[in-house]
């Protein structure tokens, strides 16, 4: 079993109580956990406030932590699960980009609280478009490095499903922003 | 805006979010807060995580013995594969360090090898007890040619009192060595049983399964990497082995085994270390930890010099005059090196401490060493300090005059440089730049 070193001397840190390890489990995963969220939220106030909760529930579980697993596929996990939560408590799909909060470029200073490239934005707005399924497996497989086994898993279905939402999902995606090259 | 042609690459490289400053800060601030409120909640209904249970990790300590299924099968273990474990060694080590006390045993043997080599011991063993509250104290023995186990010295770390005393009862030798702050944290990280682990963590291992072990479940994992260790010699081979208990997540034993051809015609030189009999928050007494001192016992107290540049220069010249060259690493002082140096030191050096015993050596050679042994601490001072040191001694020669044998930062502008010939000067990063670009490869 080949683990990833850094995290695994990480969790023990973290679990010894070090402020430092917290910091750097933080600073390594922060931006990976809001690319996630936005993608699957498409709301910057929303993927905010669930990475956030996130990062809390894991700083104020160090006494009892225990994880086997890996630290990555832990913390996405949480992530998806949260995402998952506030848009069934929202009883719709991600936010349309005209409903959410502006999402800001990187041209507008280092302050703004998420930033990103227009291309960002770009594929960010197509992938809103997806139906919520295809969304998720696809920024799972491709921005969490998840197998299909473990999203199928998540999901509890069947690979092949998992598989098939993937084929179609990006089947759309190409048709949407290929499209709006043709506008 | 371009099309996109490979949206799986796109998404992959081009779909990522950020957050600014003022986010990233107020999120770090308010994490940071949660985890400071969640201590201090569960302290109140957890025991203080102070202690660092504490053994060797010297290179030699660290060597590694070999346990599986035909040794296991010599001292009556019983042991066999299962199923995976399940357990986080991570989990493991946040146990070790909630343990007060620990006492253990430690085996070592060697064998195979140039039979020439200086060998201080075939067989080694060691009685542990470590405490949070007290330091650790060990017992060693030895085997005689007789096959007969003696003990042959008693080693205390006092971190309270700062000093590392050994005392040697055949010798009738009390030898007491005075320790910096920084030198008593490292010695207490080093001595820390939770090592081992972290040794494992931080490289590839895999799990070898659940077992039984004396009636109890262990969970196994183990180390390959034949980089692990020290090099021994050509074609080494390692494997460290851990077993912990499934249901404590404390360890129940180590066996670590590491073999390497060493030189022509002889058996693969062998080192095999177990750590066992592992006993978890012993009742300590303090009494235990006063060297017991007997009239007529002969009282050396070392004070190591300062690590300082002028100490290290001493340090180095006497190396030249005992190899006639550097040595290739900066280390204490090394026998192994010495008994291969034919300089009128190295010979002098060897007929005087011939037929002693350790204590002895050490009483007899303690001042002349010194200056090896604060080159030790100067250089060991750097790395501590993230001084950015490096040594060239396996490349360079006493008559290099105008190369770098030693260097270290002074800031961010400036480097410290011992040269070949043991001059010193500062230099600019550029300049030691170049200096090293001209080093032989």
């Amino acid at each position: 079993m080949i683990v990833e070193i850094e995290d695994e001397v990480l969790k023990w840190k973290f679990k010894c109580g070090s402020r430092d390890a917290l910091r750097r489990i933080y600073e390594k995963y922060l931006n990976r956990l809001l690319t996630l969220a936005m993608a699957l939220l498409n709301d910057a106030g929303a993927a905010e406030d669930v990475v956030h909760d996130v990062f809390m529930s894991f700083a104020e579980s160090a006494g009892d932590f225990k994880l086997a697993g890996s630290l990555k596929s832990y913390l996405t996990t949480c992530v998806v699960n949260r995402a998952r939560d506030r848009m069934r408590a929202n009883r719709r799909g991600p936010a349309r980009l005209d409903e959410s909060e502006p999402i800001r470029s990187d041209l507008g200073g280092p302050d703004h609280a998420i930033l990103c490239s227009e291309e960002s934005q770009r594929l960010n707005h197509a992938i809103a478009r997806l139906p919520a399924e295809q969304r998720e497996v696809i920024i799972l497989h491709l921005k969490g490095e998840m197998k299909f086994s473990q999203i199928a898993k998540l999901h509890g279905v069947s690979i092949n499903t998992i598989q098939g939402r993937y084929r179609y999902g990006l089947s759309k995606l190409r048709s949407i922003l290929n499209g709006e090259v043709e506008k | 805006m371009k099309p996109t042609d490979n949206v799986e690459e796109a998404i992959k490289k081009d779909l990522n979010f950020a957050a600014g400053a003022e986010l990233h800060d107020r999120m770090l601030d308010d994490v940071l807060n949660a985890q400071e409120k969640s201590k201090k909640a569960h302290s109140a209904v957890t025991r203080p995580n102070l202690i660092r249970r504490q053994i060797m990790k010297s290179p030699i300590t660290k060597l590694a013995a070999v346990a599986s299924v035909i040794v296991a099968c010599v001292i009556g273990l019983s042991l066999w594969r299962g199923t995976q474990s399940g357990i986080a060694l991570a989990d493991v080590l946040a146990q070790i360090e909630k343990v007060e006390s620990v006492r253990y045993q430690w085996s070592y043997k060697v064998a195979g090898g140039d039979p020439n080599t200086y060998k201080p011991y075939n067989e080694t063993r060691v009685t542990w007890l470590t405490s949070q509250e007290y330091g650790s104290k060990s017992n060693w023995e030895n085997v005689d040619p007789n096959g007969e186990w003696s003990q042959y010295v008693e080693r205390y770390f006092l971190p309270q009192k700062k000093n590392w005393i050994f005392i040697y009862p055949t010798e009738k030798i009390y030898i007491c060595q005075e320790l910096e702050d920084a030198e008593v944290e490292e010695m207490q990280d080093n001595i820390n049983v939770g090592n081992y682990l972290k040794d494992i963590l931080q490289n590839k291992y895999e799990s070898l399964g659940n077992s039984t072990m004396d009636g109890v479940e262990v969970a196994g994992f183990q180390i390959t990497d034949p980089n692990w260790f020290y090099n021994l010699g050509k074609n080494q081979q390692v494997e460290h082995k851990i077993w912990v208990d499934v249901k404590t997540l404390l360890p129940v034993r180590y066996d670590i085994l590491a073999s390497a051809e060493v030189d022509k015609i002889v058996d693969r030189l062998t080192h095999h270390i177990v750590m066992h009999d592992f006993q978890w928050d012993v009742p300590v007494d303090a009494a235990e930890f006063e060297p017991p001192i007997s009239d007529g016992y002969t009282v050396k107290v070392i004070k190591l010099p300062p690590g300082n540049e002028e100490t290290a220069i001493q340090g180095l010249k006497l190396w030249v005059e005992l190899l006639d060259k550097y040595p290739e690493k900066i280390s204490d002082v090394d026998l192994r090196l010495v008994e291969k140096s034919g300089t009128p030191t190295a010979l002098r050096f060897k007929e005087e401490i011939k037929g002693l015993t350790e204590g002895e050596t050490i009483i007899k050679h303690a001042d002349f060493v010194m200056p090896i042994r604060g080159l030790a601490r100067f250089a060991n001072v750097l790395q501590r300090d993230k001084k950015d040191p490096a040594y060239y001694g396996k490349t360079v020669t006493p008559k290099d005059a105008d190369k770098v044998l030693m260097r270290w930062k002074l800031s961010d502008n400036e480097y410290r440089v011992i040269y070949g010939d043991l001059h010193a000067e500062t230099v600019s990063p550029e300049k030691l730049a170049e200096l090293e670009a001209a080093l032989p490869k």
